[in-house]
């Protein structure tokens, strides 16, 4: 019995590996139906933040992520642009990591033709910049010392999106989405320097740490992981990839349950045989 | 795009998700192959983005158009290369103290602000509106500044950790234990997000419109393990199982 | 030379961050100047600060494939992978989109960049599962905190488990979600507040230590 049970606690952790790609692959093929149905208070506030801007109001869309976070990410981001784009927002998009821009390409070539949209009017996208703490203080006093020309090298400060933009006193928010530190230092640099109200996005992992800033409000709001891109989709009424993304987690987070379990009761039998 | 290039793209995506997978069974030329085209694709990516949206437009061009001023900066950024270089290694404190430099000074009023006072001031402010809470939330503001306190014992006496400065710091753990055990839950969820968006773009690619792409490569992958183990398919050093 | 290799680094680190500190508490036109000065400069500098990275990996594969080290032949695709995304570069201009038509650069993102940086960060999904299953011991009071806290989240983020919570737990008036808020809302602020004014009050320190030039490892030997 003992044997046995030693045995199985040290299987080839490969067959774990397959069991995990089993009960993940399946709900992409035949999805439960289970989904999210719970609303955090910080993707409310967010949602809020955002709800409450008069159209015209302009939106500084900061989005830090790669490839290596898009499943959490990319959602976010198109919740959030679907959501200011239904309020007649405009958009500027910044972004301070290389991976990013190629994932901003993939958000526009689709999402504005849902709304009319276009670009330049309504919205508009910057080049990739280096030492995000330098443009963001940049930023603050005269905007187009760093962004004179958008990604494809036209010049920016004729545009109507950007009419009557100088500096972060003209923009109404701020919404950074990352899976790095980038959103502590739009809360340290901007948000608390320049008293402009910043909204985040971040990966299910930093969700935890910001809880602080959210407690003193440095932070508006907060959209954090999948869960909070399904929780931001349903806000808007847009099913996107985070709504069916936590259906097909249903199964794998019981499975990470059953094992710590499992593998901690096999222990405490072993140790008392 | 041509529906023949998004094809291929499907081909060349699930083929390079699949190989690089293909580690968790054993690691194979395939997989060493998919690590390095990532890190030479990775740096690649990164060196057209510079390319494009900051060395020729913010250092070219204004060369160009006569703006001279703009050497400063770029002699100083290129003056961090002769670190490879070490005869005249030298040149790059240039560059590197004028990034630590201005890292430092703009860091240090933040810092100060964001994440110390206000956090203290965060602690703190929520017992202003006593009047006007309900016990709850007196008992959730208590908890939240206490168990700060415990923490920041844990963390910062020097002093020996005895009687009650002991009895603090150890609350101070059962506080860093809930923290810890939260950001570990919320990890699982964000690392079968991310496998989930693998699999996501594999069961696209398994499409009849892209010929079955994902299928076609798992096959072929499979019927190449099962060949190599059978065709004198000694383990070697570099392919030794996953685990 | 020892003032050209030294003493005028250190006094650039110096001059910079004082200068920096002291423009963050005074609003004048002059330390706008300077500030919107230094931005400009900085990004510059970071830009080329990429460099070193790329120089380090070309270096090391070049000598493995002049050397004909073992596996060398997988060097070669560092620079295939390099090639692949900056010849479609050079021949957009940089550009993924054109005229509303994906170019080659765009494509080169979304089928290769994409599918090998997501995957490598995807593979470590097997590896919590595996780690969780083998390592994970509830062995102490403290290990227990730890466990019920993630016990929590993992069931709660999910509708399933807030369905089994509902169902075995649904008597006590409590929902998951709940549960989880407050863990998120309390106890969990009190142990990252502690970590974030600790990491201040040292994020501080060095900085000061950086600009006095206490600290200068970065500096490397003379």
């Amino acid at each position: 019995m003992k044997e046995t049970l030693q045995k199985f606690f040290k299987m080839d952790r490969r067959w774990i590996f397959l069991v995990l790609a089993v009960v993940l692959f399946v709900p992409i093929m035949r999805p439960l139906g289970l989904p999210n149905k719970t609303i955090s208070r910080d993707a409310r506030n967010a949602f809020d933040y955002v709800d409450a801007l008069k159209p015209g109001a302009f939106l500084l869309l900061s989005l830090d992520y790669d490839p290596s976070t898009r499943p959490e990410l990319h959602p976010q981001a198109v919740a959030v642009i679907r959501h200011a784009f239904k309020k007649n927002l405009r958009i500027g998009v910044v972004t301070y990591i290389a991976g990013s821009t190629g994932l901003i390409e993939q958000i526009f070539e689709t999402v504005p033709k849902d709304y009319g949209k276009v670009y330049g009017t309504d919205y508009v996208i910057f080049p990739y910049m280096a030492n995000a703490a330098a443009v963001m203080t940049q930023m603050s006093s005269d905007f187009y010392g760093i962004y004179d020309k958008e990604r494809n090298g036209k010049p920016v400060r004729d545009m109507p999106v950007m009419q009557g933009i100088k500096n972060y006193r003209d923009m109404a928010l701020v919404v950074n989405i990352t899976g790095t530190s980038i959103l502590d230092w739009w809360v340290a640099f901007v948000g608390d320097k320049y008293n402009v109200p910043v909204v985040g996005g971040c990966t299910a992992i930093s969700q935890p740490g910001y809880g602080p800033y959210l407690q003193t409000k440095q932070l508006k709001g907060l959209i954090g992981g999948m869960k909070g891109a399904a929780e931001y989709e349903s806000l808007v009424k847009e099913p996107g990839k985070g709504t069916s993304g936590i259906d097909a987690l249903n199964l794998a987070h019981l499975l990470v349950l059953a094992l710590i379990l499992t593998s901690n009761i096999i222990l405490l039998i072993i140790k008392h045989l | 795009m041509s529906e023949t290039w998004m094809i291929a793209g499907g081909w060349m995506a699930a083929g390079l998700t699949i190989f690089l997978f293909s580690f968790l069974y054993r690691d194979n030329p395939f997989f060493k192959a998919a690590e390095h085209l990532y890190l030479g694709a990775g740096m690649g990516w990164w060196f057209q983005v510079y390319l494009f949206n900051i060395w020729k437009p913010k250092v070219w061009e204004p060369l160009l158009s006569g703006d001279f001023f703009v050497l400063i900066p770029a002699v100083l950024g290129l003056s961090l290369v002769t670190q490879f270089i070490p005869r005249i290694s030298w040149i790059s404190r240039y560059g590197f103290t004028f990034m630590m430099g201005y890292g430092a000074g703009l860091a240090i009023p933040a810092t100060l602000s964001t994440d110390f006072m206000s956090q203290i001031a965060g602690a703190i402010q929520p017992f202003t509106a006593l009047a006007t809470m309900t016990p709850m939330m007196i008992f959730n503001s208590l908890v939240v500044a206490g168990g700060t306190i415990c923490v920041l014992f844990y963390f910062f006496f020097s002093v020996e950790h005895k009687g009650a400065v002991k009895k603090i710091s150890n609350i101070g753990i059962y506080f860093l234990m809930i923290y810890f055990g939260a950001a570990f839950g919320n990890t699982v969820m964000a690392r079968f997000s991310l496998l989930y968006g693998r699999f996501d773009d594999l069961y696209t690619f398994s499409g009849a419109n892209y010929f079955y792409a994902s299928q076609i490569l798992l096959i072929a992958l499979v019927a190449y393990f099962i060949l190599h183990s059978f065709l004198g398919g000694k383990k070697t050093e570099e392919e030794e199982p996953a685990h | 030379m020892k003032f050209i290799k030294k003493q005028i680094p250190l006094a650039i680190v110096m001059v910079t961050g004082l200068l920096m500190v002291a423009s963050y508490y005074i609003p004048h036109k002059y330390s706008v100047d300077y500030v919107e000065l230094m931005n400009k400069w900085e990004n510059i500098v970071s830009a080329f600060a990429f460099l070193l990275g790329l120089v380090s990996l070309f270096y090391s594969h070049y000598g493995k494939i002049k050397r004909k080290a073992d596996g060398w032949g997988y060097s070669l695709f560092v620079y295939i992978g390099f090639l692949a995304m900056v010849v479609p570069a050079m021949m957009t201009d940089g550009r993924q989109m054109v005229d509303g038509q994906v170019t080659s650069l765009g494509w080169s993102f979304r089928y290769i960049y994409n599918a090998l940086s997501s995957t490598m960060f995807a593979v470590l999904a097997f590896y919590i599962v595996s780690t969780a299953y083998r390592s994970f011991r509830i062995k102490s009071r403290q290990a227990f905190v730890l466990f019920v806290a993630a016990f929590v989240l993992i069931l709660g983020k999910v509708p399933l488990g807030q369905m089994i919570w509902d169902s075995l737990l649904g008597w006590t008036g409590q929902g998951v979600a709940d549960i989880i808020e407050w863990i998120m809302q309390v106890p969990a602020v009190a142990g990252k507040r502690g970590i974030m004014i600790g990491i201040a009050i040292g994020a501080i320190v060095t900085s000061l230590k950086i600009i006095f030039g206490i600290e200068k490892q970065y500096m490397g030997k003379d």
